[in-house]
């Protein structure tokens, strides 16, 4: 018994299972088993079947059938008799005329059966008042996009112009249109002319163009440009497979215009052999000798211990450190810095400069650093001319201030007593 | 050592005063007080009197409480009536001043006998002294050029007059007019004389505080200035190059060398005669020969030696005299100048001329 039992639910499984995937239903199903009033019709997808004429007195109706606008059928049956067309995909439709019903407006009762055919394609299945002439269709909106190149033929580093345009050539409205334009490996995004519509719609024959921008080359190769896609919808709301454009291809060949800053950076002093706490002067030379303009040129003076930093044309001192900025430096510019120093020890000194700048070389998306650093000559501090005097005892300075202080004191004494 | 009191009043007396202090540096410059000490022998209190801020602030070498201001706005206006009023009222206040300096030997006061404050403040400072105080009191009296005018020749006049009244131990004149060979502006003749003045009685402290050789002091020169008439006058000369002493001596006594003029051997009745230098320039020949011939003329000489050694010779001669004809002559003028300035008076006020002239007018209305 349980074993039948279980038998008859795996059979029943496998039917409704196979009843609700099956791609067509080769039975016949009935759409409608009413009545149709006269001059109103009856819309399968584009297909309207209007009941022309009813003949109460002959038991008699006269159909058309409309594809859209256009006529496929005129016929004349009595009760009891049936007719058949055919619609897209393979489908059947059979109208029986069951019976005539007189009254103010006389009204045709129809039975509507459709046969082969996939009702997930059956869109539009209704009555509709006024027949034909008022029947809104949807049809098949087509979407042709083009990519196009305005070089085909290019080198590193140069741009291209892509241009996207799209034509609706098929027989309906398309909505709900979203176009995606996939990015480029081995181009950057150099500017963007027209920019993505979002989301929009395209009557039968309308043309667009959703998207121009440039495109710089940065690796050489051939290559083909991603297609830009769309989705989209009829009028009716059907989704259709999305369209792709066509895939241009592109030569892009070795750079001809990268370009360099190269910076030279000299540093100079006025001597070096200085006594102590005499002031040096040093002088910083910034030439361009590249073919790129350089940014954020910086130069550090590493002033050693034992000197000190006592200012400079165009030098600021950085937390701590003379520092020389300049945001931009053109081709061929050349500047000259000055900073002056003062030594407050003996002894032998360099005096080293850190420069750091970058440029854009006209390929890369990013900007070139350079650094590079270098060390003066020797300077050579000896003892000042008036040193000897700081290397005395206190006292030597103490005595002769008491003495100047006595003396002041005794004027200003003598100033008081004689004041009158 | 003396105690010496040094009195300066008026605008005269403060100048000399400042002259004495100045002299007393020794030095020229007038920063002298910055870096040097005043080179007094005695102990020397000097006290500046005048109602005249101005006066007092031009001093250089005084003390500033040495300077004793009587506010009476600027100066009494050479009028000695109102000089005597304010100092009446200022009494107390400026005999405390004095006061406060302590006990003196002596005491001299220098004043104008023509202006208004010293010539009025000085007769009355001496008398309140010889109330209250044993010591000596001289006065250096300085005599206007006579042609400054009536009013200043009146009030020399009657200063020299209440002077003697005031019990004062003898007046060393000095006469403007005589010095006035000096030469130069006012400014610097003035100066001339305060210097020439201030250096004899600097030598004069010097003498009576010094050891000297022939022994002159304080009491010779009381004596001394107690003789003749109660006035004298100084004689001085300062060798500028080795002359004999004999010279010296007589270039001293001389026109040139006398603060007030005067004929030394006819009019003399006292002398004292200090003579200074090297030992080696002082010839007691030539010394003796010039004192006998002086005291043969007038009477007793006093004479003292001073043995600087490298010093040229200096003289200085103090001479009280019988008669001073110069003084008289000044005298007749001044009466003169007091008869001219009551008849001025009169008549301004009798005659009001000025005022008959308004009158012309009287009770008439301007009519345009
Ligand atoms: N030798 C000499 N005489 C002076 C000096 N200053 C003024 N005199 C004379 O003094 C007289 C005027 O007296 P002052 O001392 O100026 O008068 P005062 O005592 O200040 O009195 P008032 O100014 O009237 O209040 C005049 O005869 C001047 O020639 C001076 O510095 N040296
Ligand atoms: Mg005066």
């Amino acid at each position: 018994m349980a074993i039948i039992k279980r038998f008859l639910i795996i059979f029943l499984c496998v039917v409704s299972f196979s009843l609700a995937f099956a791609g067509t239903v080769s039975a016949a199903s009935v759409l409608y088993n009413d009545t149709i009033e006269m001059g109103n019709g009856y819309q399968i997808n584009n297909y309207v079947i209007d009941v022309t004429d009813v003949f109460v007195d002959a038991n008699s109706v006269s159909f058309y059938v409309y594809h859209r606008d256009k006529e496929v059928k005129d016929i004349l049956i009595s009760r009891g008799d049936s007719f058949e067309f055919d619609i897209d995909d393979g489908g059947k439709v059979k109208v029986i005329l069951n019976s005539v019903v007189g009254s103010v407006i006389p009204r045709a009762s129809v039975s509507i059966v459709l046969t082969d055919y996939d009702f997930r394609d059956l869109h539009k299945n209704e009555l509709v008042q006024g027949g034909h002439r008022s029947a809104t269709f949807a049809g098949t909106p087509e979407l042709k996009i083009i990519k196009s190149v305005d070089e085909e033929s290019i080198n590193v580093g140069d741009i291209v112009r892509v241009r996207v345009t799209v034509e609706n050539v098929g027989d309906d409205r398309a909505t709900e249109v979203l176009f995606n334009e996939p990015q480029q490996p081995r181009f950057i995004l150099y500017d963007t002319l027209v920019s993505d519509p979002g989301k929009t719609t395209m009557d039968i024959g309308e043309s667009k163009t959703p998207f121009v921008y440039e495109l710089k080359a940065t690796d050489e190769g051939t290559f083909e440009l991603a297609p830009t896609t769309a989705t989209f919808t009829n009028d009716a709301g059907q989704r259709f497979p999305q369209a792709a454009s066509n895939s241009p291809t592109i030569i892009v060949g070795p750079s001809e215009s990268l370009v360099s800053a190269d910076l030279e950076f000299i540093t100079t002093f006025d001597k070096h052999t200085v006594s102590r706490n005499e002031r040096i002067t040093g002088t910083m030379l910034i030439k361009n000798e590249g073919t790129a303009p350089a940014t954020g040129v910086t130069v550090n003076i590493i002033v050693p211990d034992g000197m000190r930093f006592e200012g400079g044309s165009g030098v600021e001192q950085i937390s701590g450190v003379p520092t020389i900025y300049q945001e931009t430096f053109g081709i061929q510019q050349q500047r000259e810095f000055s900073f002056v120093l003062r030594p407050t020890e003996v002894g032998t000194y360099t005096v080293s400069t850190q420069h750091s700048y970058s440029f854009d070389n006209g390929v890369d998306q990013d900007l070139q650093q350079v650094s590079s650093d270098d060390v003066s000559r020797n300077i050579r501090v000896t003892e000042g001319k008036y040193d000897y005097l700081f290397e005395q005892p206190l006292y030597v300075y103490l005595i002769p201030l008491l003495i100047i202080g006595a003396v002041i004191g005794w004027i200003y004494y003598r100033h008081k007593q004689y004041k009158f | 050592m003396l105690n010496i009191l040094i009195v300066g009043n008026g605008q005269c007396g403060n100048r000399i005063l400042d002259a004495i202090n100045k002299e007393a540096f020794g030095k020229k410059s007038r920063f002298a007080k910055f870096y040097s000490q005043q080179k007094y022998k005695s102990n020397v209190q000097t006290i500046a009197i005048n109602t005249a801020v101005n006066d007092l602030r031009e001093m250089k070498f005084t003390k500033a409480k040495d300077r004793v201001h009587i506010p009476h706005l600027h100066g009494v206006g050479a009028n000695r009536n109102v000089g005597k009023h304010v100092f009446e009222d200022n009494k107390t206040h400026i005999m405390r001043k004095i006061e406060e300096r302590g006990d003196f030997d002596v005491c001299f006061v220098i004043t104008s006998a023509s202006g208004g404050t010293g010539s009025s403040f000085t007769p009355m400072i001496i008398q309140e002294l010889k109330e209250k105080y044993d010591f000596p009191v001289y006065a250096l009296v300085v005599l206007p050029f006579r042609e400054e005018g009536t009013l200043y020749l009146q009030n020399a006049a009657f200063c020299l007059r209440d002077m003697r009244e005031s019990g004062v131990d003898g007046i060393i004149l000095a006469d403007n007019q005589f010095l006035k060979q000096m030469g130069g502006n006012v400014e610097s003749a003035y100066n001339g004389i305060n210097d020439m003045i201030a250096r004899r009685l600097l030598f004069l402290l010097d003498a009576l505080d010094s050891e000297m050789m022939m022994v002159t002091d304080l009491g010779d020169f009381k004596t001394v200035m107690s003789g003749g008439a109660g006035i004298a006058t100084i004689g001085f000369y300062e060798a500028e190059t080795d002359i004999p002493v004999r010279t010296a001596i007589q270039k001293a006594l001389s026109p040139s060398g006398l603060l007030f003029s005067s004929n030394v051997h006819e009019e003399a009745s006292r002398a004292m005669i200090i003579i200074r230098g090297d030992r080696e320039r002082l010839s007691i020949d030539e010394i003796s020969t010039e004192v006998e011939n002086l005291s043969s003329a007038v009477g007793h000489v006093f004479k003292g030696i001073i043995v600087r050694n490298g010093e040229l010779p200096q003289v200085l001669a103090v001479l009280t005299l019988e008669s001073a004809s110069e003084l008289e002559t000044l005298y007749s003028i001044a009466v003169d100048a007091i008869k001219h300035e009551r008849e001025k008076k009169e008549r301004v006020a009798s005659e009001k001329e000025v005022d008959r002239a308004f009158s012309k007018i009287d009770g008439m209305d301007p009519s345009y």
